[in-house]
C-alpha cells in the first residue's frame, strides 16, 4: 500500500517527499478533526453524567 | 672463540595463489540476487501478506492518534471553549449592575441560566489556586465540552437541595480528573456575581462512626462538617463525601442523595454540592461521586477573596 502510493506519486525526489508530507498531514487532520469527534461520543469511556 | 654457525633457513615453501573465483562460483545464493534495477516478480501471496500487514500497522497508528486526540487535544479544545465561556461570563459580570445581596446570605433571587452558558465559577484550593472552570448550565456532551456541567433541574449555588456539576475526567480540560483525591473538609468554593459559597467535602463512609474522635472535627474549619445522619437523620444516611456508583443510579443528585420519592420540605433540606464524573479513570463503567455541604457564603465585594481559597 505504501509502496505503491510511493511509486504513483509524480516528479522528482524532493516533491515526492513534499507530497508525502502533505498526504500524512491530511489524513492526520481528517482523523483528528472529523472522524474522531464523530467516533468519540460512540466509545464506552467518558461519560460522566448518571441517569 | 669461532663463531656460532648461523641457523640454517627453512626452504621456503611456495604456496599457490589463491584465485579469486566467486564469478565461477555456481551458487543459487548469488543467482538470486536480483539485478539492482529491477524489483522481483510479485507474487499474489507476497502481496496478500504484504497489505495485510500494512493494514494492521496503520490501524495501529490510528489507535495511537486517537489516544493523543483524546487526553492532548481535546484539551487543547476545550481550553478555547471554556476561555471563551469565561470571558462571556466576566463581561456579563462587570456590566450588570449588581443588586446587593439580600440580608439573608443564604437567600438570593434566583440565577437565569442559559444552557450552554456560564453562570458562576469554581475553585478547589487543595488542587492548587490554578484550579478554576466556569460552570455552564446543562450537561450534554456539547455542554461539558466547554467545562463542568450543571444538571438541569438540581439547585442552584447556595440553595436548599442538591446542587450538581458533571464534569470529565479525561480530556476536554479534564477539570475532575483528581476528583477522586478529595478529603473530608476539604473545600469547594463556587463564586455567583454577587455571593462566594464555600461547600466541604463531607465525611468519607469510613470516618462516619469515628468522626467525633477525628481531628478534623475539631478544626475550626471544618465547622458544619460532620455525618449528615447525625445532623440532619436518617434521610441523610447515605449521604457521604465519596462514592461509587452505577451509572443508571441518578439518586446520587435528587435533593436529597437515593431518596427519590422522598418529599421533604426545602427548608428542612440541607444544601449541598454533587460532583460527578467516570470512574474508573479511562471507563464509563461507574461514576465517581463527591458530596459537599455548604458551610459558609460570603457577599461578592471588590478585593475580596474568600479565606478558604488559599487553604492548600
Amino acid at each position: 500500500m505504501y509502496g505503491w502510493i510511493w511509486r504513483h506519486l509524480p516528479g522528482p525526489l524532493y516533491l515526492r517527499i513534499a507530497e508525502a508530507v502533505v498526504l500524512v498531514v491530511g489524513i492526520v487532520a481528517l482523523l483528528m478533526f472529523v472522524v474522531f469527534p464523530w467516533a468519540e461520543p460512540l466509545l464506552p469511556f467518558n461519560n460522566v453524567t448518571t441517569e | 672463540m669461532p663463531p656460532r654457525p648461523r641457523p640454517v633457513d627453512p626452504p621456503t615453501e611456495v604456496i599457490p595463489r589463491v584465485e579469486d573465483d566467486y564469478d565461477d562460483y555456481d551458487d543459487e545464493y548469488y543467482d538470486d540476487e536480483p539485478a539492482k534495477d529491477e524489483l522481483p516478480p510479485e507474487s499474489f501471496g507476497r502481496k496478500a501478506v504484504r497489505g495485510f500487514g500494512e493494514a494492521l500497522i496503520t490501524m495501529g497508528l490510528v489507535v495511537l492518534l486517537f489516544v493523543v486526540y483524546e487526553v492532548y487535544v481535546t484539551d487543547l479544545l476545550s481550553a478555547g471553549k471554556q476561555e471563551d465561556a469565561t470571558a462571556a461570563l466576566d463581561s456579563e459580570w462587570s456590566s450588570n449592575v449588581v443588586t446587593p445581596p439580600p440580608a439573608d446570605p443564604n437567600r438570593q433571587s434566583k440565577l437565569n441560566l442559559i444552557e450552554g452558558k456560564a453562570f458562576a465559577k469554581m475553585y478547589i484550593p487543595v488542587f492548587g489556586n490554578d484550579w478554576k472552570f466556569s460552570v455552564v448550565e446543562g450537561t450534554t456532551d456539547k455542554h461539558l465540552e466547554i467545562g463542568p456541567g450543571h444538571y438541569k433541574d438540581t439547585a442552584q449555588p447556595g440553595e436548599a437541595g442538591n446542587f450538581s456539576i458533571a464534569g470529565h475526567r479525561v480530556g476536554k480540560g479534564a477539570p475532575f480528573n483528581d476528583l477522586d483525591l478529595l478529603e473530608s473538609c476539604n473545600s469547594i468554593v463556587v463564586q455567583t456575581q454577587t455571593q462566594w459559597f464555600v461547600y466541604r467535602v463531607l465525611p468519607m463512609s469510613s470516618e462516619v462512626s469515628g468522626w467525633a474522635s477525628n481531628p478534623k472535627s475539631k478544626q475550626a474549619a471544618c465547622a458544619g462538617v460532620a455525618p449528615l445522619s447525625t445532623t440532619l437523620g436518617d434521610a441523610y444516611a447515605k449521604t457521604v463525601g465519596q462514592e461509587i456508583v452505577a451509572p443508571t443510579q441518578g439518586e446520587v443528585i435528587a435533593p436529597i442523595p437515593h431518596q427519590v420519592g422522598a418529599t421533604v420540605p426545602a427548608d428542612k433540606q440541607a444544601r449541598l454540592l454533587t460532583l460527578t464524573t467516570c470512574h474508573p479513570r479511562f471507563s464509563d463503567k461507574q461514576r465517581l461521586i463527591v458530596h459537599a455541604i455548604e458551610t459558609k457564603s460570603y457577599p461578592v465585594a471588590d478585593g475580596f477573596v474568600p479565606p478558604e481559597m488559599t487553604e492548600a
